[in-house]
Formats: structure tokens, C-alpha cells, sequence
């Protein structure tokens, strides 16, 4: 294994709390509520667990003394699969399976013999166009599957995730502009506002 | 090229931008010394971010100060030579040839003529580099034939014919990579390249309604007035910013490099900013008084 402080991007003189908060970023980045339905989500987890097992050596290894527990904020894995719902046929479990399992073309091509095309189909196309990163068509057939069947709790759910994941940008920390401390022009107005009241006197 | 994929030089430290300037003229000195002075003119940013990309994650970038065309008088830094910098010039020429080629085959025989001639002084750099990297110079050539053919048929999935686009750049993946990391790049590549088309298709729409072009935006959202609906507006935005987001997931998952931070500003401010300004039509800033982007 690394050295668990390279993993983790902090020095080994780092503060618990500069390792914790290190962890924690690092968590909210990697975390597979982001990777949800993403071809590259095995990678992720591969990193998840790669950055719990550093978290867990270094705070072994400091706890020596303190005694208190090693609880890393994300164990269980999330499979985030698509279930088979009930009335659903066996051509269309299949279909699930195979989208479940990443073969994508499979599932294309299953769907494409397929005879009805009713909501569910629609659904399973969305979500077949959704794993391809086609998202402009992925809503058209979630859109769909949601107005033949508007009660359906599945489709909602995806045309949701699918309108939420379109409504913001993801930006890590190290990327937040409002997160990279005092800019000189804070500091500048502050004194300048210092300044005044001083003045005021 | 287009010049969409550029950091958001406010958000960058002094010493980034320096490091990101240097770079940028680091690729336009390899594009001469490699393919001859003419090719200095095709220089983008696109290739500017695919050579921070793919750059070494054992090689810190060198500088050094030279003079050029540019500045014949001050000495300006630069990157010294880099395995990135020899693809990415390559790659540069053949996606101009072919832009080049694309642009001629839709215009009338006079107005192509400026075109024609460029590709006439383009023609030995293109040999060269498409001697170089055959597989590549084919996907461009498939990928634009095919899209060519789809935007013929008046197709109306927006997603179909951003997919042609799309498969273009993860061409340029060198191949012995191994997958923890190929897999990242592919996905990273292939979003980027939808998402340059449908920016571009967006930057474009207006021209395009005017000259009578196939424009898959308006296609796929037929527009009002010669502007798309804010409902068509609000959809695209959405599936761009997704876009983007399964870029910067591709991106979290790369080990890092000495550009990381510049190639991160790029992703996560530089291109909202420019798909923001794109659909609310301040784009290009020089339209604008806001200038964000870098200029030599």
C-alpha cells in the first residue's frame, strides 16, 4: 500500500482535525451517491476504499495513546442496482440485468426486439441512454415513461435524480472560490473599513 | 479551433497563469518546430488542455524564454519539449485539416477560397502529421464523414449527432495506458467533445438559422423568433451542466499531474462560464467588457 498520507494529501505533521477534514473532503469527492449509475463508479469505489484504509492506518497509528475509535464516516458498499419491480416480464428482467452489469449494448439491443413499448420500456431506454451520457434523450424516454404511467415511483425517482444532476455544477473544494481563504482584497477592505472607524474617533 | 476550453483566468494564482501561458506557447513552439512557421496560426486552447491532460505525472514542466513571432522583441517563458506537446501539435494539424475540409465542402466555391488556400499551406504539416498518427487522422475523417451524413438527414436526436463529435477526441488516448486510468480519460474526452458541440451548436445557432445550415440545437428544439424558448434554453443548459459534472467525476478519478490544478479551473469555472455566457449571449467577451479569457 501508499503511504497513507500521500493518499489522503496531507503531510504526516498533519492536526487529527487537518486529517479528518482531509478524509472528509476526499469522502464527498469519491462517494458513490455521486458515482450513482456512472460507467466509472468501480473506479470510485476502488478509491473509496483505497482512502478508507489510509484514514483507518493513520488513525490507528495515532491512536495508540487516545484510545478513541477509528469510525471512518463511509463503509458500506451501494450496490445502487436497478430492482426488478413487480409485474415486470421476464424480457425485461433480463434488460436490467444486463444494465446493471454495464453491458449497455446488450440491454440496446434487447430493447430494440422488444414488442411493447410501453412505459417501462421507456424507462429502461432512458436509463440505457442515461449510462451512455446521452442525457438530452435519456429525459425524452424518462419523460415519457413518467406520462404513460405518472404513479410509478421508479420512473419519478429518475427523471428527478436525471433534473437534479442537470440543475448545478459539482465543484470539489479545492475548487470553491469562496474556499480558498482570505483573498488579498478581503484583507484589503478590511482594513479599509478598520481604517474608517479608527477615523471616526 | 473554438476556444471554449479555457481556464477562467480569475480564479487562477499568478504563478498558474504564468505556468498556463508558458504551456500555451510551449505547444505553439513545438507546432513550428515541427510543422513549419503556417502552423502557428491554428493554435487552440483545446489542444492547449489536451496537452495539460495528458501531460506526464513524473515530468514537471521546464521553462525556458524565448523569442517568436508573437514578441519578437521581449523574451517570453515557455515549456520546454514534452511527449504531450509532440501528440497534441499533431493532433492540432489534423483536426484543422479536417475542419478546414468540412468548412469548404458547405460553403459556395467563392467564399471558400481563403479556405482553400490555408489548406493548400497546410497540406505538408497534415501529411506529416497524419503519418504520424494514422488511427487518429481516420477517426477525424470517420467521425466528421458520418456526422456530415447525419446532419444531412435532418436527424433530430441532439444526442446522436454529438455522439459522431464525441468519439473524436478519446482517439487521441495514447494506447498503452492502463485501464485505472484510460477509462477516466475516455469518459472525460467523450463529454468533452459532446459538450463542445452542443455549446457550439448553441454559439452558432443564429448564424446558422440565417445561412440556412443544419443546426442540431435547432433541430432538436425548434427555436422562436430565431432564439430557442427559455423552457428549450433551461434543457439544454441542464444537459450541459450534466455534461460537465460527468466530466469532472471522469477528472476526479485521474491521478494528478503538475496541471491539475490549472486543468481542474478549466473544468469546474473556465467551462461554466463560457456555456453560461454562450446561452445568454454575452459570448465571446470581447462582445462584452467582462474579459475572462487569456489573450496573447
Amino acid at each position: 500500500m501508499n503511504d497513507p498520507y500521500d493518499i489522503l494529501g496531507v503531510s504526516s505533521r498533519a492536526s487529527d482535525d487537518e486529517v479528518k477534514k482531509a478524509y472528509r473532503d476526499l469522502v464527498r469527492k469519491y462517494h458513490p451517491d455521486n458515482y450513482h449509475n456512472n460507467p466509472l463508479a468501480d473506479l470510485a469505489q476502488e478509491k473509496m476504499k483505497e482512502i478508507n484504509e489510509a484514514y483507518d492506518v493513520i488513525m490507528r497509528s495515532r491512536e495508540s495513546g487516545s484510545g478513541s475509535g477509528s469510525s471512518n464516516f463511509y463503509r458500506q458498499s451501494t450496490g445502487g442496482a436497478y430492482s426488478s419491480s413487480s409485474g415486470s416480464t421476464n424480457e425485461s428482467a433480463r434488460i436490467r440485468v444486463a444494465i446493471n452489469s454495464g453491458n449497455i449494448r446488450l440491454a440496446e439491443q434487447l430493447l430494440e426486439s422488444f414488442s411493447t413499448r410501453n412505459a417501462e420500456w421507456n424507462f429502461l431506454m432512458g436509463s440505457v441512454h442515461y449510462r451512455k451520457g446521452w442525457l438530452d434523450d435519456a429525459r425524452r424516454y424518462f419523460q415519457t415513461a413518467v406520462s404513460m404511467d405518472p404513479s410509478n415511483p421508479e420512473y419519478r425517482h429518475a427523471m428527478n435524480m436525471m433534473n437534479q444532476s442537470g440543475s448545478m455544477y459539482r465543484r470539489p473544494a479545492a475548487w470553491q472560490t469562496a474556499n480558498r481563504g482570505m483573498s488579498p482584497c478581503d484583507l484589503c477592505t478590511a482594513m479599509m473599513c478598520m481604517n474608517m472607524f479608527c477615523r471616526c474617533r | 479551433m473554438f476556444g471554449y476550453i479555457r481556464p477562467f483566468e480569475g480564479e487562477l494564482r499568478v504563478n498558474e497563469l504564468e505556468l498556463f501561458k508558458a504551456c500555451y506557447c510551449g505547444l505553439c513552439h513545438c507546432l513550428k518546430k515541427k510543422y513549419g512557421l503556417i502552423s502557428r496560426f491554428i493554435l487552440n486552447y483545446e489542444l492547449v488542455f489536451l496537452s495539460m491532460l495528458f501531460w506526464d505525472s513524473e515530468q514537471e514542466p521546464k521553462i525556458s524564454k524565448k523569442r517568436c513571432i508573437a514578441s519578437p522583441i521581449k523574451k517570453k517563458n515557455y515549456c520546454t519539449e514534452s511527449a504531450a506537446f509532440d501528440s497534441c501539435a499533431a493532433y492540432n494539424v489534423i483536426l484543422t485539416w479536417w475542419k478546414l475540409k468540412d468548412n469548404i465542402s458547405d460553403e459556395s466555391f467563392l467564399k471558400s477560397i481563403p479556405n482553400r488556400a490555408f489548406s493548400f499551406l497546410l497540406r505538408r504539416a497534415y501529411k506529416k502529421a497524419a503519418r504520424d498518427f494514422p488511427q487518429f487522422d481516420i477517426t477525424v475523417r470517420q467521425s466528421l464523414a458520418s456526422l456530415a451524413q447525419y446532419e444531412a438527414n435532418d436527424e433530430t436526436s441532439l444526442d446522436a449527432a454529438a455522439d459522431f463529435f464525441a468519439q473524436i477526441l478519446p482517439a487521441a488516448i495514447a494506447e498503452d495506458l492502463p485501464e485505472t486510468k484510460s477509462r477516466p480519460m475516455e469518459e472525460l474526452l467523450y463529454h468533452l467533445g459532446r459538450w463542445i458541440y452542443i455549446v457550439d451548436a448553441c454559439d452558432d445557432l443564429e448564424k446558422d438559422l440565417k445561412g440556412n445550415r443544419y443546426n442540431a440545437v435547432a433541430v432538436r428544439y425548434p427555436p422562436e423568433n430565431g432564439k430557442l424558448t427559455k423552457n428549450a434554453s433551461n434543457l439544454v443548459k441542464s444537459t450541459l451542466i450534466h455534461s460537465g459534472n460527468l466530466i469532472g467525476l471522469a477528472f476526479d478519478l485521474l491521478p494528478e499531474n503538475p496541471w491539475t490544478q490549472i486543468v481542474g479551473n478549466v473544468i469546474y469555472l473556465g467551462m461554466p462560464y463560457v456555456s453560461d455566457s454562450v446561452m445568454d449571449g454575452s459570448w465571446p467577451p470581447h462582445k462584452t467588457k467582462a474579459r475572462n479569457g487569456i489573450d496573447r
